[in-house]
């Protein structure tokens, strides 16, 4: 217990405190203004993480995610305009509570729901990601093959409409992190002679090329309509439409606790995302409360409050892989892993033997984070309830030249700006033709491991029949067939039934 | 969608072919003593990509046959922004090289506003404005380090 002293010391220190303030404050910010998520608010945050120790630059980011989750509730109630899709069905249910005066009782619902779905998350990480650390310290190179292999297929058939499309964005990223010098022999790769890329190309203008610009250049063609939906609605000055009272706590106590586990284990589930969590936490509590078609006529807190749960419980649960195995099982936690590469650290089993008492640190500042969360979320709900008016003329070329200094930063100057280019074009063209960028940005990140891995797999297994004494990979690699399979079944359905419609 | 997709399929085909044909093997040398060819997982995610590119596009004909809602187009809007994005970073970029960092950063963020229709003078004048300094603020103070 003594040696947790100096873990609690470094993380709640005013410094690290203060940035992980900030951070919530800078992600509620953004998460709030229509058209920019969590995706863009940490990605365009990292070049602020370079001069920043360890823990605080984690710290950092985990705060901005936490917060641009939470505040993407505020446009999706006050404007019915998502921040981004996990927050829609809190827009359905929160919008006509807004129009019927009680925007600040939808608001402060789902803010208790966000934190309190984020703290039980945050809980769950604490307690999951260690224990199965544990055990994935067994895992041999043959079984992470096998793993990865089984988490690109996983990802790539959920993350988008068409498993095709999916996998072929997984190959895509993998393909692109062979660009560089190879490993065993040190022989340069598809470099096309530039000397720049030896090294590889870089993550993070990589990352804010395809998740960040390619936004901003979607988002500035939709400009018109996002002004237009830049109105906000008056309350209507009574009590009982601005406070929660207790009864409508009561209702609200059981969505709360059911999105919070629907999102937790969806968040530990690669690949399926906030959306998913958020849809399904939604549809159960629609269903539950048998209220049906009245939740989007005249709005429902228990919506708002099951979706929001759902919502935040995510993005915690989401680096359960990430912290126990290395791999990310979003787009925040494939954000991360550029935010811990930078810092010297590598995710995985050892990262709890080898940086202990800096995960133990980010474990406090998440709980404090969960905290904070709720302190600016309260008291600056009115604030910002008035920035989600900022008009988006203002505020998408801020987010540009945001992404071109964290790309010139870490990209090496001038070249990563245009490494950024490059990858938002091809951002453009995933996010416009559904190939699933998710799917691209976790294949170029867990790339080079999936190269060491299959190298060291084929060292070790020169005939079949020794597959045999590994019966974990090969679990996965069935796991991996039946993934494509049932996937591609389901996703085929969807597409008849929506022909059919 | 269907239409989109038999084009991406068709184009992705060519590109996993010219993969195969001719950059891996140009772009990757045989690795002399490795045990494993440095081309085996470029190889590898070509045939891939070039087989399920085959797929999309026989998948996509088909829609197309049985005449299946074909989606919706990108915007005319989206596709100019997109091409704004691109020449207004790319100009940026090149006066951050030969002129300095700090006219570049006013004229991109300038520049964006104008196209997104900001017309307010003291919007274009003080928001690059106070942008720029706080960048400066930012790095050059509070983090200590310097840009360009």
């Amino acid at each position: 217990m003594e040696d947790l002293v100096p873990v609690f010391q470094a993380a709640l220190a005013p410094a690290n405190l203060a940035w992980v303030t900030f951070g919530v404050a800078l992600g509620y910010l953004v998460g709030a203004l229509p058209g920019l998520g969590k995706g863009t608010a940490t990605a365009v945050a990292i070049p602020l993480t370079f001069y920043l120790n360890p823990l605080a630059a984690i710290a950092f980011l985990v705060g901005i995610s936490k917060g641009s989750t939470a505040g993407s509730a505020v446009s999706a109630i006050l404007l019915n305009t998502p921040g981004e899709p996990s927050s829609t069905p809190t827009a359905m249910a929160g919008y006509p509570l807004a129009r019927a005066g009680k925007a600040q009782k939808a608001l402060k619902m789902g803010l208790f729901a966000s934190v309190l779905g984020d703290l039980f998350s945050t809980i769950v990480l604490i307690m999951l990601a260690q224990k199965l650390a544990e055990y994935a310290l067994g895992i041999g190179p043959v079984e992470l093959t096998a793993i990865l292999a089984f988490s690109m297929v996983f990802i790539a058939g959920l993350s988008g409409h068409s498993m095709i499309k999916g996998l072929i964005a997984g190959l895509f990223g993998i393909l692109v992190s062979c660009v560089g010098l190879e490993v065993e022999t040190g022989s340069p790769r598809l470099t096309f002679g530039i000397i720049d890329v030896y090294d590889g190309l870089p993550l993070i203008p990589v990352a804010i090329g395809m998740l960040a610009m390619s936004e901003m250049m979607i988002q500035i063609g939709q400009r018109h309509r996002l002004s237009e939906e830049s109105d906000l609605l008056a309350g209507s000055g009574k009590r009982e439409d601005r406070v929660v009272s207790a009864s409508e706590w009561k209702n609200c106590a059981r969505p709360i606790i059911r999105g919070s586990l629907i999102g937790t284990v969806v968040g530990i589930l690669p690949g399926l995302g906030a959306s998913v969590g958020s849809f399904l936490s939604y549809g159960a509590e629609r269903k539950a409360s048998g209220r049906g078609a009245d939740f989007e006529r005249n709005g429902a807190l228990e919506g708002v409050a099951a979706a929001e749960s759902a919502d935040n419980a995510v993005v915690p649960a989401s680096f359960v892989p990430l912290f126990a195995i290395g791999i990310p099982g979003s787009v925040i936690a494939a954000i991360l892993i550029s935010a811990f590469t930078i810092q010297g650290i590598t995710p995985g089993p050892l990262l709890f033997l080898e940086n202990r008492d800096l995960i133990l640190g980010v474990y406090v500042s998440m709980l404090a984070a969960s905290l904070i969360l709720l302190i600016i979320g309260y008291f600056g709900q009115n604030i910002f309830a008035r920035i989600v008016r900022i008009s988006p003329a203002l505020v998408m070329p801020v987010v540009v030249f945001l992404c071109c200094m964290g790309a010139y930063l870490q990209g090496g100057g001038t070249f990563g700006i245009g490494v950024m280019l490059l990858f938002s074009v091809i951002g453009f063209f995933a996010k416009k033709y559904d190939f699933s960028f998710v799917t691209f940005l976790i294949g170029f990140v867990i790339g080079p491991s999936f190269e060491l891995s299959l190298r060291q797999t084929l060292g070790l297994v020169t005939n079949w029949s020794e597959l045999w004494s590994h019966p974990v990979a090969i679990v996965f690699a069935v796991l991996a067939v039946i993934g494509v399979w049932r996937l591609t079944v389901l996703q085929r359905r969807q597409m008849e039934a929506m022909a059919n419609r | 969608m269907a239409k989109s997709d038999l084009i991406s399929g068709i184009v992705l085909t060519i590109f996993g072919l010219a993969l195969l044909a001719y950059i891996i093997p140009t772009q990757t040398s045989e690795g002399g003593d490795a045990t494993i060819s440095p081309a085996l997982l470029p190889q590898i995610c070509a045939v891939g990509i070039t087989g399920l590119a085959v797929l999309l596009t026989l998948k996509a004909a088909g829609r197309l046959r049985r005449r299946l809602p074909a989606g919706t187009a990108v915007p005319h809007s989206e596709w100019w922004s997109a091409l704004a994005v691109l020449i207004a970073v790319s100009a940026a970029a090149s006066i951050f090289k030969w002129v300095s960092p700090g006219l570049s950063a006013v004229l991109l963020v300038v520049g964006l506003m104008l196209y997104m229709g900001e017309r307010r003078l003291w919007a274009l004048i003080g928001f690059p404005a106070v942008l720029v300094v706080g960048a400066w603020f930012l790095f050059y103070r509070v983090l200590g380090t310097a840009i360009g």
